[in-house]
């Protein structure tokens, strides 16, 4: 019985809370980008990858941010793909992380937003949208 | 009954794969499969088509930027709220008027936005998702212009916790009106505001890229057509669908360069799209969709 409370209260700690790491991710977004949308990354239950969509249009720049546990992203790289599922952009740069990307849109279209786990140990996070003309 | 056993096993971890599975095209269309057996709609699916579909402050934003002048007249009257007297009038109308405040915060024409304020909260009440709105913390950052980012930031916040909270709660029905009505108003907003300026291609081009967005909206309201009033929004929007099937964007992609600059990695992307809209074109796509936005606004 008592390990049975020891097992459910360690699993408690464990889990992943990306609400958390969504809210903390909007103010973090640079000066003078709109908010749009917040991202849960949850990659529990051993998910490879996370992905949400959304329509960018021309003209417009938008910056997606992340956010986990620590300064750093914690092993989660966000990439960008168009429609054809081109990748056009990604956070992970000569194996480096980077904590956001600026994405000056050329082109209007449905993108898909993906989160991936790259020697992640959390596993968990979030991630805010901004644009700005 | 070995065998048995193991068929039934199977069938579980394959039906528990299917529900794992991205609510991509291929899922959209498993369910519009399954939809045609039954009542039973994917939340899953509307969920992410609902989510990308893009913030109408982009447009009131683009508006601003390009120097079109603030008017009020472009919207909704606050005081049509009692008009509004179903679930359906109600949620397209609270979008219409989300879409409206969206546009008086962006021209920090606050005084107007604190009316639109009102009528939000007061169809928000009667739809039981009045509690989202703050409308005490929103009124006070209203009445100082310094605090535009933070009142944008709240409402954008709110309107974001109403949807999420709506398909959680089974209403995604609610979520696809509210979204309907708060992208009609800023097509009728921008159409008015293109009208006036027939040559200015910029604009012409936001109008035609609206294209893209209109086809998940039609496929939104694919999952409802046994609801009466969205069947019969849906014909509407079909129609308008229909002034837009003449328009083509073209898509050329080229690969995208990056660099980091102060820890962002700044992409410069080498994609391009034309989108070939003639006035005429602007000019049939603006009398049906302010003819549909008046229907649901009157």
């Amino acid at each position: 019985m008592v390990s049975l409370i020891g097992l459910t209260s360690s699993k408690l700690a464990s889990q992943c809370n990306p609400d958390n790491f969504a809210n903390a991710c909007i103010p973090k977004l640079a000066t003078g980008f709109n908010f749009l949308k917040s991202y849960k990354v949850d990659g529990e239950g051993g998910k490879e990858k996370v992905e949400y969509s959304y329509v960018f249009t021309k003209g417009t720049q938008y910056m997606i941010n992340l956010c986990a546990n620590g300064n750093a992203t914690d092993g989660i790289v966000v990439s960008l793909f168009d429609s054809g599922r081109n990748k056009v952009a990604t956070s992970k740069i000569n194996g480096q992380f980077i904590s956001a990307i600026a994405y000056p849109c050329n082109a209007t279209g449905i993108y898909y937003i993906q989160y991936t786990f790259d020697g992640s140990t959390g596993k968990c996070g979030g991630s805010a949208l901004g644009f700005k003309r | 009954m070995r065998i048995v056993m193991i068929g039934l096993v199977a069938a579980i971890l394959l039906s528990a794969c299917g529900k794992s599975k991205k609510p991509d095209e291929q899922a959209f269309l498993n369910s519009l499969d399954s939809a045609k057996k039954g009542p039973s709609i994917d939340e899953e699916v509307i969920g992410s088509i609902l989510q990308q579909i893009p913030s109408p402050l982009e447009i009131s934003v683009l508006l601003k930027e390009s120097g079109t002048k603030y008017s009020f007249g472009l919207l909704n009257s606050p005081d049509n709220l009692s008009k509004y007297n179903s679930n359906y009038k109600k949620a397209l109308n609270l979008g219409i008027y989300g879409t409206d405040l969206g546009y008086t915060n962006i021209y920090e024409q606050n005084q107007d936005g604190i009316k639109f304020l009102a009528s939000i909260k007061s169809l928000a009440n009667e739809l039981n998702i009045g509690q989202f709105f703050d409308i005490e913390t929103i009124a006070r950052l209203a009445g100082n212009s310094k605090n535009i980012d933070s009142l944008l930031l709240i409402t954008t916040q709110n309107f974001n916790d109403i949807n999420r909270y709506l398909q959680t709660q089974g209403r995604a029905n609610l979520s696809v009106l509210l979204l309907t009505g708060g992208w009609l108003e800023a097509m009728q907003i921008t159409c008015q505001v293109a009208s006036k300026d027939p040559k200015n291609k910029e604009l012409r081009e936001k109008i035609g890229e609206q294209k893209i967005i209109l086809e998940q909206i039609v496929l939104l309201y694919s999952f409802y057509k046994e609801d009466e009033n969205m069947a019969s929004l849906l014909k509407d929007l079909e129609e308008l669908k229909g002034a837009f099937d003449k328009i083509n964007i073209t898509y050329t992609y080229k690969e995208s360069t990056m660099e980091v600059v102060n820890g962002v990695a700044v992409i410069k992307d080498n994609s391009t799209t034309t989108i070939d809209i003639t006035e005429k074109d602007v000019e049939n796509i603006t009398r049906i969709a302010n003819s549909i936005r008046n229907k649901i606004a009157s």
